[in-house]
């Protein structure tokens, strides 16, 4: 962002294009389709992660006009934020192309990683969009923040407050918001990593909320992060905008959160990829994002591991991966849960399909987020071993595998096995994974090794 | 008078199309013609609009031609009531539904899809929008006459509001006035049976059926 920018994004809020948010949502749908058409985007069921420059530079360039001719609508004031094209290029231009996460001996640099990147994937897990019970809440985050090939955690959420309903905009919310960073301070300092990056306190869904969630002592630090969220499609709000204020004030990591929906306004994957594009830059340029969280969701079974989810999630970051500097991190979403063999299949498919398009990695998203207390570290490692093992593939060698690992689990997609909660499969005395979760995940490690993923 | 076959399957088809310019130019040959209008809404908008549902609902379509088809169906409206106007009467609506996104809840597509599908479907629908106070459904309910209340929630921390909501119209004696059904990603049939909702839905094709079945 140029600096301080923000005074002059208010002012176009309050005195850009007036439009009612229907007929934004109607305009950006057909302009989406318009474009989708003019520079012959086509998605290919055959091939999920297309070795196709061309193609990503074409979704880049869509995404890039449609932003620049919609804007974002701020909800606020009904009004379009506008940007010119030059203004948004010279703010791709000024990306630094990383950011230091985390402090002291735990800090991690991620990166902007580029097409078949042979540099890791820096890895983010916790039980982002997942609730949690207060019970089992601090054992999920240890599970998590203990996994050695986990660099940074996500607080996640928990729905009460001393077993009281916290609801949005009450005090409990205030107070749920700074329990939950305490408890993700403490899950880190138990883990012996006192310096791990926390991405967000996922409770909170005010700005008075997030703001709540900071305390050097015991909760959230300048080197952690909350996210700044965007509504589907292309919206924000003076909540959020007010959320990005707060972090240039303590100087805190911002991350742009965007939840795209496939089969939503964008429709099929090839206008989802296209509006995702533009997404990301309304994070670059409303929010100066640190980093980017892609969080793509399928409008019916919330997930981002079925074809269209895939080919779109890697049409993305190929696009953003040839075109900018910006650092970009995916967020695996799965529909099953753990105690299931699918679980992995899908994240499997997820991370081998992302790592190569130019993503960092963040998950599991599992159960769709439906189901309480889901969410376990064996999945985040998984993730990460097969994020590592992709680093010397192709976009043809990842389309092959997935290929393959498509048919273990693309059945359960409308019927899927949400598995069982953290305590059935985890020892909650020794916080290690039960003897079945664990004999699953190394028999889904070695169906990949036999399929020709060279897994350590 | 009836229509023709042949503009009839063209109205249907530019519905289903979302094609506006040209569903609106059938719709206005055909009254034009002497096409009753109530036979236009019922013979051929809810049942195009009912193939959009479906194939929306069964994955074959997605939003964008939902959308589409609403808004061709919107510009279609303004000619038929006009007409209905001029014969001096009126289009009475299947029912009445008031819905809304719950407290602290910004989340709001789910919702938009149902408020196309029940106005696709000749309701009336009052729509409240995101983030709304319990008081503004209860107070939109008695003002409108309402027949359904139509809350959603995508996230399990405002979901409690749903419940808020239902209480507190048995507080001031309105909750048998009105049917009250519950929808959105973290709610369950099981959830909303023991918050003593009238009804549940995943979906909006679901939701359509209820609202029908709360109305006759």
């Amino acid at each position: 962002m140029r600096s301080n920018w923000l005074p002059e994004i208010v002012k176009r809020a309050q005195s850009g294009p007036y439009m009612k948010e229907a007929d934004f949502d109607l305009k950006l749908t057909k302009r989406i389709k318009e474009l989708v058409r003019e520079y012959g985007i086509r998605y290919d069921a055959n091939n999920l992660c297309p070795a196709d420059d061309d193609m990503a530079d074409r979704v880049w360039q869509a995404g890039l006009q449609l932003f620049v001719e919609m804007g974002s609508y701020c909800q606020s004031t009904e009004r379009c934020i506008r940007f010119t094209r030059d203004e948004v290029l010279e703010i791709l231009a000024q990306e630094p192309g990383a950011v230091t996460l985390g402090m002291g001996k735990d800090a991690v640099v991620m990166r902007h990683r580029g097409v078949e990147d042979p540099q890791r994937a820096i890895m983010h897990s916790g039980p982002t969009g997942l609730p949690s019970s207060e019970k089992y809440h601090p054992l999920i985050l240890l599970s998590c923040a203990q996994e050695p090939l986990v660099d940074c955690l996500g607080a996640g959420s928990v729905s009460t407050y001393h077993g009281e309903r916290i609801l949005p905009g009450t005090p409990l919310e205030v107070l749920g918001s700074r329990r939950d960073a305490s408890v993700a301070r403490e899950a880190i300092r138990m883990a012996g990593r006192p310096g791990m990056h926390i991405n967000d306190v996922a409770v909170s869904l005010t700005c008075a909320g997030k703001m709540a969630a900071f305390d050097t002592d015991a909760g959230l630090r300048p080197s952690d992060a909350i996210l700044v969220s965007q509504m589907v499609e292309l919206k924000t709000d003076f909540d959020q905008l007010s959320r990005v204020a707060h972090l240039y004030n303590i100087g805190a990591v911002r991350v742009d959160l965007m939840t795209p929906l496939l089969g939503g306004v964008g429709g099929a994957a090839p206008g989802t990829a296209v509006v995702s594009v533009a997404d990301h830059l309304l994070g670059a340029v409303l929010y100066d994002a640190d980093y980017h969280m892609f969080s793509l969701t399928h409008l019916h079974y919330v997930n981002n591991t079925d074809p269209l989810g895939l080919w779109t999630q890697s049409m993305v970051g190929q696009a953003l991966a040839r075109n900018t500097k910006i650092v970009c991190l995916n967020d695996i979403y799965v529909v099953s849960g753990p105690g299931a063999k699918e679980l992995f299949y899908e994240c499997a498919a997820g991370a081998l399909v992302t790592t190569v398009s130019g993503f960092n990695m963040q998950g599991a998203g599992t159960t769709g987020g439906f189901f309480p207390d889901r969410t376990t570290g064996l999945e985040a490692r998984f993730i990460a071993e097969v994020s590592r093992a992709s680093l010397n593939l192709t976009r043809q060698d990842a389309a092959q595998l997935v290929k393959e690992i498509l048919p273990c689990y693309q059945a359960t997609i409308t019927s899927p096995n949400r598995g069982k909660p953290f305590n059935e499969v985890y020892d909650v005395e020794t916080v290690q994974p039960t003897t079945e979760w664990l004999d699953m995940y190394h028999a889904v490690k070695e169906d990949l090794r036999r399929i020709g993923l060279k897994l350590a | 008078m009836t229509i023709s076959e042949e503009l009839k399957t063209r109205l249907s088809n530019a519905l289903i199309d979302g094609d506006a310019e040209i569903a609106e130019a059938a719709a206005v040959e055909a009254l034009d013609g002497g096409a009753d209008p109530l036979a236009l809404i019922n013979d051929v908008m809810i049942p195009a609009l009912t193939v959009v549902g479906n194939q929306f609902q069964n994955g074959e379509v997605f939003l964008p031609e939902l959308m589409l088809a609403g808004d061709a169906a919107q510009q279609v409206s303004k000619h038929v009531e006009a007409a209905i106007a001029a014969q001096g009467k009126t289009s009475e609506p299947k029912g009445v539904v008031v819905i809304g996104t719950v407290q602290g809840d910004i989340h709001d597509i789910g919702k938009n899809i149902v408020v196309t599908m029940l106005k696709a479907h000749g309701f009336r629908v009052v729509d409240l929008g995101r983030n709304v106070a319990s008081s503004s459904f209860l107070t939109a309910a008695i003002e409108n006459n309402a027949g359904v209340v139509a809350m959603s929630s995508l996230m399990t921390t405002t979901r409690p509001m749903i419940e808020n909501t239902i209480n507190l119209f048995g507080e001031v004696g309105e909750r048998a006035k009105y049917k009250m059904i519950v929808g959105g990603g973290c709610v369950t049939e099981d959830w909303a049976s023991t918050i003593g909702a009238d009804g549940y839905s995943a979906d909006a094709v679901g939701a359509v059926e209820l609202c029908k079945q709360f109305s006759q």
